[in-house]
C-alpha cells in the first residue's frame, strides 16, 4: 500500500453507494486531483513525518542520525528557555488577536454602512498584509526606537516621559503585537465584511420594526449570524500566531532581545535547528508547537463553534 | 475489498513513516562519497565573499579548469548542508564563513586535509591563528583563510577633543591602553556631553573581551569553563560600563545606532575591519572626523572565512591550485582593494592596496592600526558549541543593561542556563 493510496479515500467514502464500482473506475478524477496530493506528499507529508521521527533522534544536520528516543523531550521539560519561549508566544498572540479581531469587527461594521469610497477604503486597510515583513519590521523597528523613533518623539511632544521600548522586556512585546494588528486588522476586516454582507437585510428590518438599536442589533443579529466566520478568522489568527517569527527576529535579533521577551517558540526552533545544529532537539520544539495550535485549535472550536451549530 | 479511511490513513502514515526511516539510513552511509565530474570546478561562495577582479582573473588564469563560480545568496550554511545531504552538485570548492567553521570541524571527513594535497607549502604565508580555527584538533587543515575581522576602536575625533579627550589616535592609544582606561575617559567624556556614551552597547563590549581571550567557554577536552575567571573578568568590565552609566545601550546596526555615529551620541564603535563600511554608510555630515586607534586591552577578532576543497572534488590538487592562486597575497591585497576584504596574509599588508590613506578617517592609514592589530589576535580553541554556550551570558547581561536584574543573580542564571545547553549536546 503506498501512501497515494489515501488520497481516494476522501471522495470515494462520500460517493453514492450505488455508483461505487471500485476505486479504480473514478481514476480519471484522482488523475486530476493528484497533482495537489503529490505535492502535498512531497511537500507536506513527508517533512511533517521526518520531523516527528527526528524529535526522537540526535543529528547535526551532516553526520550520522542517531535515536536516542525521548531525550529531547526530557531535556525539552527541564529547559526554561523553551517554557519561557511558550509563555512569550501565548502572551503575543493574546496581545496581537484580542486587539486585532476587536479592530477588524469595528472596521468591518463601519465599512459595511459606509455609502462612499467603500473600494477605496478595503485596498487601504488590505495593503499592511500584502506589505512585504521585513521590510515592516525594520519600519516598525524604527517607529519604536530610543532616541529618534516616532513614537517616543511623540510622547515628547506631549511632554510624556518617553521609553526604551525595544531594550524593556515588556516594549518589545508591545512593539511586536502591534506590528501583528497592523498587519492583520485589514485582513480579519475584509473577511468579516463579506461575512456580513451574507446576512439577509430582512433580519435587519425585522428588527428595527421592533424596536432594536444599533447596538442591540449587532450583539443579537450580527455576532450570533457571523459566528462560523468569526471562528475561522479566531483560528487562523491562532494558527498564524502561534508561529510568529519574523516580526520578533528582524525587530530584536535571533535571541529575542532583552530578556529574550521576543523569543518565541518558532524561533527558538530555528535557533536550535539552523545555529546550534541541534535537529534533533529542535524537531521535539516543533511537535511541541503543533501540538499548541492543536490544543488550541480544537478550544477555539468548542468554544465558538459548538453552540453554533445548536 | 472493504477499506475504512482510518486504516488507510494509519496505513499509508506508516508506509510514510518507514519511507523516512528508509531514507533516512541511505543518507547514514553518506560516508562513501561520490566524485564530481572531472573537467570542471564548481566553486561556491555567498555575495561579496570574494572581490570580483580576483574572482574574474582566477577564473581567466585557469581556462582548462571551467571554473562554474555560483554565488549562493541566503543562509550558506543550510544550503551547504542541504546539498551535503542530498549527495549531488556538491561544489568542489566552497567557502566557509567564520561563525560556522568551528561547527563545520566535526564534519571534517567531508572535506579533504588540505595538508595532503600540499597546504604545507603555503600556510606559513597565512596567520598562524587563523589557520588554526580551520584545523581540527588531530592536525587536518580543512580551509585557507580568505579574510579576517581584526577588531580597532573607531572614535569621533570632534567629539574626544570637545569632550577633553585627546583626539590624536597615538595618543588615544597612549591613554586608553585597557578598558578601565577606556571608561573612565568615558565617565570624562560624560561630564562635558552628557548624551555622549562611549560605549554604544556593554552586551557588545563584553563579546569583544571574550574575544581578546585566550580561553572560551569550553576547552579542548569538552568541558565547561564559562564559570571561570576569565569570563567573569569580561562580565565585570561590561557591567562596570553599565553601573558607570557610560553605555548608551545602542544596539549595533539599529536605527539608533545608525543615526548616534552621525549625530556624535555614539561616538566610538568597537569593531572589525568591516565596520568602517557600516560607519561610513551611516555617515554623512562627520566624514572626515573618524579616527581608528587600537583596541584597549589588545586586539580581537570577529569572524573571516574560508575556502575548503570537499571530498567529492573530482581533482583535488587542481581545485587546491586554484584556491593557492585565488588567495595568494597579492590576490589578498586586490580583493582589498574591490570589497574591503581584509587579508589573512601579512605579506598583503604592505601592499599599495592597504597602504592608501582614507579621507574618511581624515587622511589616516587605517592598515597601521589594524596590520599590527591582525598579527596580534590571541588563539584561543573554538568548540562546535561555543557560540550556543555564549547566548544565556549575552541574554543576561541584557537584564543587568535594563535594570531588571542585578549583576550576581544574572551571572548565576546565565552559568546555569549555559550548562544545561552544554549538557544538552554531551559537553561536560
Amino acid at each position: 500500500m503506498t501512501l497515494t493510496a489515501t488520497a481516494p479515500t476522501r471522495p470515494a467514502s462520500t460517493a453514492k453507494p450505488q455508483r461505487r464500482r471500485g476505486i479504480l473506475s473514478y481514476w480519471r478524477f484522482y488523475l486530476a486531483l493528484s497533482p495537489f496530493y503529490l505535492l502535498f506528499v512531497v511537500f507536506g507529508l513527508y517533512p511533517v513525518a521526518s520531523t516527528i521521527l527526528l524529535a526522537f533522534q540526535k543529528w547535526d544536520g551532516l553526520g550520522p542520525r542517531k535515536m536516542v528516543g525521548l531525550q529531547n523531550f526530557r531535556f525539552l521539560i527541564e529547559d526554561s528557555t523553551f517554557w519561557l519561549s511558550l509563555w512569550n508566544t501565548v502572551v503575543l498572540f493574546v496581545m496581537s488577536t484580542a486587539p486585532t479581531l476587536v479592530i477588524a469587527m469595528t472596521l468591518a461594521v463601519m465599512l459595511h454602512s459606509a455609502v462612499r469610497f467603500k473600494g477605496i477604503y478595503r485596498i487601504a486597510y488590505f495593503i499592511p498584509n500584502i506589505t512585504s515583513l521585513v521590510a515592516a519590521a525594520i519600519f516598525f523597528a524604527a517607529v519604536f526606537s530610543t532616541n529618534f523613533g516616532l513614537i517616543n518623539a511623540g510622547l515628547r511632544s506631549l511632554g510624556l516621559p518617553t521609553e526604551d521600548w525595544l531594550r524593556q522586556p515588556w516594549g518589545i512585546k508591545i512593539a511586536i503585537s502591534t506590528m501583528i494588528v497592523w498587519q492583520w486588522a485589514g485582513y480579519n476586516t475584509i473577511i468579516y465584511l463579506a461575512g456580513l454582507q451574507a446576512i439577509p437585510t430582512e433580519q435587519y428590518e425585522a428588527a428595527k420594526v421592533d424596536g432594536a438599536g444599533p447596538f442591540r442589533t449587532f450583539f443579537s443579529i450580527t455576532l450570533p449570524q457571523l459566528r462560523p466566520v468569526v471562528l475561522f478568522t479566531v483560528i487562523m489568527s491562532t494558527i498564524g500566531g502561534l508561529q510568529t517569527f519574523t516580526e520578533p527576529q528582524v525587530m530584536v535579533g535571533n535571541n529575542g532581545g532583552t530578556g529574550q521577551s521576543g523569543m518565541t517558540v518558532v524561533m527558538y526552533f530555528y535557533n536550535q535547528a539552523f545555529f546550534n545544529n541541534d535537529y534533533g532537539y529542535a524537531g521535539a520544539i516543533a511537535l511541541s508547537i503543533f501540538m499548541l495550535v492543536l490544543l488550541f485549535t480544537a478550544i477555539n472550536w468548542k468554544l465558538l463553534g459548538g453552540r453554533g451549530r445548536q | 475489498m472493504e477499506l475504512s479511511r482510518r486504516t488507510l490513513i494509519a496505513g499509508g502514515f506508516a508506509a510514510m513513516l518507514g519511507g523516512t526511516v528508509a531514507g533516512c539510513s541511505s543518507s547514514m552511509d553518506a560516508g562513501t562519497t561520490k566524485k564530481n565530474a572531472s573537467g570542471n570546478i564548481a566553486l561556491w561562495c555567498w555575495p561579496g565573499g570574494l572581490g570580483k577582479s580576483v574572482l574574474d582573473d582566477t577564473i581567466a588564469h585557469f581556462p582548462d579548469q571551467h571554473i562554474k563560480y555560483s554565488e549562493v545568496g541566503g543562509d550558506f550554511k543550510q544550503k551547504l548542508l542541504t546539498t551535503f545531504n542530498g549527495g549531488t552538485s556538491i561544489p568542489d570548492i566552497t567557502g566557509i564563513k567564520g561563525e560556522d567553521i568551528a561547527s563545520m570541524l566535526p564534519q571534517a571527513n567531508r572535506f579533504v586535509d588540505l595538508k595532503t594535497i600540499g597546504a604545507d607549502s603555503i600556510l606559513g604565508d597565512y596567520l598562524d591563528w587563523k589557520v588554526k580555527q580551520a584545523t581540527t584538533l588531530d592536525g587536518k587543515v580543512l580551509g585557507i583563510p580568505i579574510d579576517i575581522g581584526p577588531t580597532a576602536l573607531f572614535y569621533r575625533e570632534d567629539v574626544f577633543t570637545a569632550g577633553g579627550l585627546p583626539g590624536d589616535p597615538a595618543k588615544v592609544a597612549e591613554q586608553m591602553k585597557t578598558w578601565d582606561d577606556f571608561l573612565a575617559a568615558g565617565v570624562e567624556l560624560k561630564k562635558s556631553n552628557p548624551k555622549a556614551f562611549i560605549v554604544a552597547d556593554a552586551a557588545d563590549l563584553y563579546g569583544t573581551i571574550v574575544n581578546q581571550g585566550t580561553a572560551r567557554y569550553i576547552d579542548k577536552d569538552n568541558k565547561f569553563i564559562g564559570d571561570q575567571d576569565h569570563i567573569r573578568k569580561a562580565w565585570d568590565t561590561a557591567v562596570k560600563a553599565i553601573t558607570l552609566k557610560v553605555d548608551g545601550k545602542t544596539l549595533g546596526g539599529s536605527p539608533d545606532w545608525n543615526a548616534g555615529l552621525d549625530k556624535g551620541t555614539v561616538p566610538t564603535v568597537t569593531g572589525a575591519a568591516w565596520v568602517a563600511l557600516d560607519i561610513k554608510a551611516a555617515c554623512k555630515t562627520s566624514v572626515g572626523k573618524w579616527r581608528v586607534a587600537p583596541t584597549p586591552s589588545g586586539p580581537a577578532n570577529f569572524g573571516g572565512s574560508f575556502l575548503a576543497v570537499t571530498k567529492n572534488a573530482a581533482d583535488p590538487a587542481a581545485a587546491f591550485e586554484v584556491i593557492k592562486y585565488m588567495l595568494s597575497a597579492d590576490n589578498e591585497a586586490k580583493a582589498f582593494a574591490d570589497a574591503q576584504i581584509f587579508p589573512a596574509t601579512p605579506a598583503a599588508y604592505d601592499k599599495p592596496q592597504l597602504k592608501a590613506a582614507d579621507p574618511f578617517f581624515g587622511g589616516q592609514v587605517p592598515i597601521e592600526v589594524f596590520g599590527p592589530a591582525a598579527k596580534n589576535i590571541p588563539i584561543a580553541y573554538e568548540a562546535p558549541l561555543d557560540s550556543a554556550v555564549a547566548t544565556p551570558f549575552t541574554d543576561e547581561l541584557k537584564l543587568v543593561q535594563a535594570g531588571k536584574k542585578s549583576s550576581d543573580a544574572a551571572w548565576s542564571s546565565a552559568v546555569q542556563k549555559a550548562k544545561q545547553i552544554g549538557k544538552r549536546q554531551g559537553v561536560q
